[in-house]
């Protein structure tokens, strides 16, 4: 678990599973720790992150390796049976589907005559959405009312400022977190990213929106803040049960002799 | 608490699965129609009692997918947490 246990896989007669009836002094909860962990969310994330634990225990106990070999699971039988089954699955999913509902293969497109409704493949629609931020165009006083650029040229340039800041949150957040609840912000500012990407998708085809378009523009910046701080404040609560070393363990380099 | 949960999405998956399979023979006049898997039933003058079985089993199947999660993701957590309640309000 912790850092005095892996040194002990020096010695001989030490577990090298950390297996042992009785926890260190520094690993025993206190009675504030238990409280905490007792109920909801916490609870289930503390048996969640308990029974990993456990499993792994146990695997190493069965297994011939010594810690210090063993730095992730092996690709047989593990990795390759959980993909076998997921192949298997998708494979029969894929015959199922064509078996019972096959689509016809309609009429060739027409190349001289355009479309009613005019739109990028899906995965460009956040794209399309930012070209349409015209009502974010601000009308300067001082140029008398006037904006500074056309509303066209503001979506491309809002597209370059999205853009640019996906490209550097790589360079702001250089932690070594594997999980959202290591790192609740980060994980909500990736959430919040998310949902703005499909805020902005629907938006972007505004004029077969359903409701007023007004509000889903607000809506499209809105929602992204809303459902980042609901994230933040979920993993904030699983913090409370989530066991740091258990993660890091499998992903640890193996140290220079 | 999550064998709950996985019967439910069970029954939502499976029973969704075979809804869909045969509202597309039933209620889908084209994949590329603005009404698919809710258009009006048509059954041909040529339907077999197949078809009206088939057509009883999508009604069947649709009802049993939103009831049957339904049960197990409301229906019986609800009834265990007021019998809790209950419990402890006896004490």
């Amino acid at each position: 678990m912790t850092d005095e246990t892996t040194s002990d896989t020096e010695t001989d007669d030490a577990r090298t599973d950390g297996s042992g009836i009785v926890a260190p002094d520094d690993e025993t909860p206190t009675w504030h720790e238990r409280k905490k962990r007792a109920q909801g969310l916490s609870r289930l994330t503390y048996e969640y992150f308990e029974r990993a634990r456990r499993e792994d225990q146990d695997l190493r106990q069965e297994s011939d390796y010594v810690e210090r070999d063993v730095l992730a699971f092996p690709t047989w039988p593990h990795e390759v049976i959980r993909n076998l089954a997921i192949a298997s699955f998708f494979v029969g999913m894929l015959l199922f589907l064509s078996a019972t509902l096959p689509p016809h293969i309609g009429d060739p497109a027409n190349p001289s005559s355009t479309p009613a409704i005019i739109l990028p493949d899906w995965y460009l629609y956040w794209s399309f959405g930012l070209l349409k931020l015209g009502p974010l165009n601000p009308e300067l006083s001082i140029l008398g009312g006037q904006k500074l650029m056309a509303d066209r040229t503001y979506g491309v340039l809002a597209n370059l400022v999205v853009v640019g800041i996906v490209a550097i949150v790589p360079f702001l957040n250089k932690g070594s977190a594997r999980r959202p609840v290591e790192q609740p912000f980060w994980a909500a500012v990736g959430v919040g990213g998310v949902i703005f990407a499909f805020t902005i998708s629907v938006y972007s085809a505004k004029n077969l929106l359903p409701m007023n378009v007004d509000l889903a523009f607000d809506l499209a910046f809105l929602l992204p803040i809303v459902g980042g701080f609901i994230t933040w404040a979920v993993l904030k609560t699983m913090r409370e049960g989530y066991m740091y070393d258990l993660n890091r363990r499998y992903y640890r380099l193996r140290p220079p002799k | 608490m999550a064998d709950e949960f996985v019967k439910g999405l069970g029954i939502f998956t499976g029973g969704g699965l075979a809804w869909m399979v045969l509202a597309g023979w039933y209620r889908t006049p084209s994949f590329e129609s603005s009404q698919q898997l809710v258009a009006p039933i048509s059954i041909g003058d040529s339907a077999t009692m197949f078809d009206s079985l088939g057509v009883l089993l999508m009604d069947a199947l649709f009802w049993f997918t939103v009831i049957g999660a339904l049960t197990f993701w409301v229906g019986i957590p609800l009834i265990r947490q007021a019998r809790e309640a209950i419990e402890e309000r006896a004490q």
